[in-house]
């Protein structure tokens, strides 16, 4: 096995070859396609970009990394810039909007000292992309069954907050209404019910939606994520309506809306569609006070439910945070890791 | 002069690239010229934008560091008036517009505003209207500013015997820079403000510490140089083309 390993910029390089065959092999969801990381690279702060090593000309693995900065209100400068080498930067293997998977990807055929190998290849290259202003690569979201292909010495591991899973163990929705407190299923009907029966909301769904303005979207979504405050070390940036522009008209990309009577857009959420893990994506909503509705998150749950089991997919999974209310949905908890690999240690076994 | 005036805009544009998201979107994406920010897209218009393609975007004209986004309309109406009228402290500015919701905010200390709806001068700005009337009793100098039709309502509505005392300056989109006007004018957008004023010269002045003009193949487009947030780059309004005035030395738009 001879691995070689290759950062491919969005915004400036071309698709790699045979990307499609390993996002199709792999079952990648639709964040990996290189179009929308093109997209959200150039609209970031600390743009994404596409690590992949090779066996041979066959792909072997493949990673998210977000070259990150000390955080700037500033978009990370055009890809042609070489100047920037010296300064400090760090890599975080992490991907955008789909904080519960892990960024590395690795080809089914590869397996125990093929992965470790694989890793470290991709960690050479990283720190050469990046230069020697690299101070070290953070892989975010790990599953546990990956971390020790990441691990080793002066490398530190811990564990994150979960991220939420729901097993489709049902034949219809009201096999999972009946797992849950009687508590909850009641409030479950009844607001289902009750927004049903509301003549000044407008729910509506659909896959690859295109009646909806993408930046009403993003600018509700950006305006949840500020109202909750984000974290300090979020390397994220504002989701762009660029992206949503194009990500939204995908066929494996559910929108749901509410608007009440006068068109204002009240909440929203994206279910990403995946043959086995579907994706309870964005979840966002106007508060109460700005002429919010209460108790449409559980209505959105119940509808992506509703998907979960009438297309006959494995499992949802809805992120981090919230975890007792998830819980009272049936969620389960996915432990999930970091591994820290400081500068000294990046490449090495 | 031409060269620190083109440096300002520069760097405008440099940081609107980096930190604005509608630019950042619009220049990545498709380009610019005159300075291209990526090599090789040079986009549609020189990567100048439509004021039409701005409504609803204006949450994204404002930089990822945050600030406000509202429009003033008279943004920039201080300096001009400074400039072409000598406008002093003692003097009222009336701003007679129907859809003005604010008076101005940046004219030069001790000078007085007042805003008034020519539909309203019998009704709730009738007191207004007699503020302005005790101004032109006392001598004291009166500036009215708006569209013709506002102004001749303004002018109807004050005592014969003082009405002639107003010091008129109507507003001319930048549509409409070639139909004719008395002594004073000025250039105003409804998103940009005011860009400018009729110098002496009789030539429509650009306001060029704080606008800059560039001709693109859709036309002229305007940029705010000093306006940090709503970002305003580029925006095609009216036409005409820019130029430099050969007795003032400084920027203007020939129409």
């Amino acid at each position: 096995m001879t691995l070689t390993a290759a950062i491919h910029d969005p915004r400036a390089d071309p698709e790699p070859d045979g990307w499609a065959d390993f996002t199709a092999r792999c079952k990648l969801h639709a964040v990996w396609d290189y179009g929308l990381m093109r997209l959200e690279a150039w609209m970031s702060r600390n743009p994404a970009v596409l690590g992949v090593v090779r066996d041979g000309d066959r792909i072997a693995a493949a990673a998210t990394v977000l070259i990150c900065r000390p955080r700037r209100a500033r978009y990370a400068d055009a890809p042609t810039r070489r100047k920037a080498r010296l300064r400090p930067r760090w890599a975080e293997v992490y991907t955008p909007w789909l904080s519960g998977y892990p960024a590395v990807v690795f080809d089914p055929d590869l397996t125990g000292e093929g992965r470790r190998a694989a890793v470290r290849e991709f960690e050479r290259a990283v720190l050469r992309h990046v230069g020697p202003g690299l101070l070290g690569i953070a892989y975010r979201a790990v599953y546990r069954d990956m971390v020790s292909s990441m691990t080793g010495p002066l490398r530190r591991t811990w564990r994150n907050d979960p991220t939420s899973v729901l097993p489709n163990e049902w034949p219809n929705e009201d096999g999972w209404l009946a797992g849950l407190s009687k508590e909850r299923r009641t409030s479950i009907r009844r607001y289902a019910r009750k927004i049903d029966r509301d003549p000044t909301l407008e729910v509506r769904e659909g896959w690859g939606r295109t009646d909806t303005d993408p930046y009403e979207v993003a600018a509700l979504i950006n305006s949840h994520r500020a109202r909750l405050g984000r974290p300090r070390t979020d390397p994220r940036t504002e989701v762009a309506g660029v992206f949503l522009a194009e990500f939204l008209r995908r066929p494996d990309v559910r929108l749901l809306t509410y608007r009440d009577a006068d068109g204002t857009l009240l909440a929203v959420n994206t279910l990403l569609d995946h043959p086995t893990s579907t994706v309870l994506q964005h979840w966002a909503a106007r508060p109460p006070a700005e002429g919010g509705r209460h108790n449409l998150y559980f209505d959105c749950y119940l509808r992506c439910v509703r998907h979960l089991v009438s297309a006959g997919r494995a499992e949802l999974t809805s992120g981090r945070g919230l975890m007792d209310v998830k819980a009272s949905l049936g969620f389960r908890a996915r432990e999930l890791h970091t591994v820290a690999v400081p500068r000294p240690s990046v490449g090495r076994r | 002069m031409a060269m620190r005036w083109r440096r300002g805009y520069l760097r405008v544009v440099r940081s609107s690239f980096a930190t604005v998201p509608f630019y950042r979107e619009l220049w990545a994406l498709s380009g610019r010229t005159e300075p291209e920010v990526v090599p090789g897209r040079t986009g549609v218009d020189g990567g100048a934008v439509r004021a039409a393609a701005l409504a609803g975007r204006v949450g994204d004209l404002v930089p990822l560091a945050g600030g406000p986004t509202e429009i003033d309309p008279l943004r920039g109406l201080g300096p001009v008036l400074a400039e072409h009228l000598a406008v002093t402290a003692g003097t009222l500015v009336a701003v007679v517009d129907p859809g003005t919701p604010r008076p101005p905010v940046d004219l030069p200390a001790g000078v007085r505003s007042c805003v008034l709806d020519p539909s309203g001068l019998a009704g709730p700005y009738a007191g207004v209207l007699d503020d302005v009337t005790d101004h032109l009793r006392r001598g004291a100098r009166v500036v009215a500013v708006g569209g013709d039709k506002d102004l001749d309502q303004l002018a109807a509505a004050l005592p014969e015997t003082l009405a002639h005392l107003v010091t008129r300056v109507p507003v001319r989109d930048p549509d409409d820079l070639a139909a004719p006007v008395g002594p004073h004018a000025l250039i105003a957008h409804p998103l940009l403000g005011v860009l400018g004023g009729l110098g002496g010269c009789g030539r429509w002045h650009i306001d060029h510490p704080r606008v800059y003009l560039r001709a693109t193949p859709a036309g002229p487009a305007y940029t705010l140089l000093r306006q940090r947030s709503p970002r305003l780059v580029d925006v095609l309004a009216g036409h005409g083309r820019p130029g430099w005035c050969p007795r003032h030395g400084t920027p203007v738009v020939e129409p």
